[in-house]
């Protein structure tokens, strides 16, 4: 009997510390959603690109993905600008462009972005080896693993840091303001194609962040943007379009089921979890949890 | 202050504007008058820089700002209100402020002009930190009105403030202009509602079809035969 209570108390707090790595990405997802009106499919592919440079920076050059992560960052947000700057506002300028076209521009950027990787690194599996990745710490009788209290702990600043500069910095504050009324934003003064630009910047850099903390835990392989693409499709849609906390616990719910299904169904099924779960919101409830809280 | 000369504007190929000039003089409170679709809010927004102008010129201050883009415009001076209020609707009532007054100089005076803003209209000093979507209508207007004070503009330029307003309401918001308007802002505003807005203005100019059919004192456009036959239905 003890025993089964170990195994569940493992399962939920391991899928709830994974689920806060796939919320970072996530949100990344749901701040360009907010400004840009578009769900970027290029997203899991950026998580990719900036899980690579990570890998990189391991395998070439023996920095340690944690702090690997703090290059891959500013690359991932350097990457974000351009692709704004000189794709998707090219379609924006054009009035005969439907948003919708937007869309499959993303999905161009993520083919050509999943096979320029390929070309240089070719399909194969490739991991990081540090020195803790095996490593666990218990708590009681149930052991977790250290890679994801860590990526846990780096989450929740991340995302504390992102509500502050959300609601307490001018350019938090004209990000925002960009995404509720664009055409208000101007009239205020607002640079809306250079927010845009940044925001792209910003949500490719939380893209990189979250990747870099799952490098530890998940194979490498080029076409493993789609599975990031899928989950934080899936967080944003649970946690309603746009919104920032609903993605936060969008991803601690997607973990945390996906970690259940692991354990109780099959460990072949975790992904169908959150596809069903998907369909769910979708059907009864299609303002995803943001519209609970609304009256 | 603001001079408008000789401009046309089109939405791809249907011209809406034709030959649009117009003149603001510093202190002034200038209304802008027509029907739906006569173009007052297309003049406005040429104005703000949201527009692409093809033939003409605008003047603010003696500069050139015909092709300057729309978010440069507010720093110069010009505050566009817009037509529907447009708040931000998931930002509180002071988070709304704060966006409005963006530039160094109006952010180095942002706590005193909140304050000023909210003698001015207490209800919004009860209802900071509720979000702007939750307010009635009215306090809707006086925020972007608010909203607008912010960045210490030279030119105040208000869309239709009256619209979905009921009548006592609207009174209020039009004396809150005219008094804003006395503390030296001038003032351009668009408005259907042709009688109170004539009786307050210093000069309008009518719209019609994309072209300015008529201008002059609100006095002597109150008496004017052919506005009393097509806007007061007398």
């Amino acid at each position: 009997m003890e025993d089964l209570w170990i195994k569940f108390g493992q399962t939920v707090i391991s899928g709830l510390l994974l689920g806060g790595m796939y919320s970072l990405i996530a949100m990344g997802m749901t701040l360009i959603m907010g400004v840009m009106k578009i769900i970027n499919l290029a997203h899991g592919a950026l998580v990719m690109v900036g899980m690579y440079v990570t890998y990189v920076c391991s395998k070439n050059f023996g920095i340690d993905p944690y702090i690997g992560m703090f290059i891959a960052m500013p690359v991932l947000f350097l990457l974000g600008c351009l692709i704004q700057k000189y794709m998707i506002n090219r379609l924006v300028e054009q009035d005969s462009i439907l948003p919708e076209n937007q869309v499959l521009l993303t999905v161009g950027i993520m083919l050509v972005l999943t096979e320029g990787i390929r070309l240089f690194f070719k399909s194969d599996y490739r991991s990081v080896a540090t020195s803790y990745s095996s490593d666990t710490v218990f708590l009681g009788a149930m052991s977790i693993s250290v890679p994801l209290v860590i990526g846990f702990i780096i989450t929740i600043i991340f995302t504390l840091l992102l509500h502050l500069f959300l609601t307490k910095t001018d350019l938090g504050m004209s990000i925002r303001a960009t995404a509720q009324d664009r055409d208000a934003a101007v009239y205020m003064g607002i640079n809306a194609s250079k927010i845009t630009m940044i925001t792209f910047g910003l949500g490719a850099a939380l893209a990189a962040a979250g990747g870099s903390l799952l490098l530890p835990l998940f194979y490498l392989f080029p076409d493993i943007g789609h599975l990031f693409t899928a989950k934080s499709f899936i967080i944003t849609i649970l946690g309603g379009l746009g919104s920032v906390w609903g993605a936060a616990i969008g991803g601690l719910i997607l973990g945390l089921s996906e970690s259940l299904g692991a354990t109780y169904i099959s460990m072949g099924y975790k992904d169908v979890v959150g596809l069903v779960i998907f369909l769910l919101v979708l059907l009864f409830l299609p303002g995803g949890l943001r519209s609970l809280v609304k009256r | 202050m603001l001079k408008v000369t000789d401009i046309d504007v089109s939405y791809k190929d249907v011209q809406v504007l034709w030959d649009i000039s117009f003149e603001v003089k510093q202190g002034e409170f200038v209304a802008i008058l027509g029907a739906n679709g006569a173009g007052k809010t297309t003049t406005l927004n040429a104005i703000s820089g949201m527009l692409n102008i093809k033939k003409g010129k605008i003047e603010f201050l003696g500069k050139d700002i015909t092709q300057i883009p729309g978010y440069k415009i507010a720093e110069l001076g010009i505050i566009h209100v817009p037509e529907g209020r447009r708040l931000f609707p998931e930002m509180t009532v002071r988070e709304n402020l704060e966006v409005g007054s963006l530039f160094p100089e109006a952010k180095s005076k942002r706590k005193e002009t909140i304050k000023k803003i909210f003698e001015q209209f207490p209800i919004l000093e009860e209802k900071q930190n509720k979000e702007a979507g939750t307010l009635s209508g009215g306090q809707q207007q006086m925020l972007a009105l608010g909203r607008g004070l912010m960045a210490l503009p030279k030119l105040l330029i208000m869309d239709e403030p009256s619209l979905g307003l009921a009548p006592v309401l609207c009174k209020q918001i039009f004396d809150n202009i005219k008094e804003i308007n006395k503390d030296g802002v001038t003032v351009l505003q668009v408005e259907q509602n042709v009688v109170q807005t004539l009786q307050m203005c210093d000069r309008a100019y009518v719209l019609e079809n994309g072209r300015v059919s008529l201008h002059g004192t609100g006095e002597e456009l109150l008496n004017d035969e052919h506005i009393k036959e097509a806007y007061l239905g007398i």
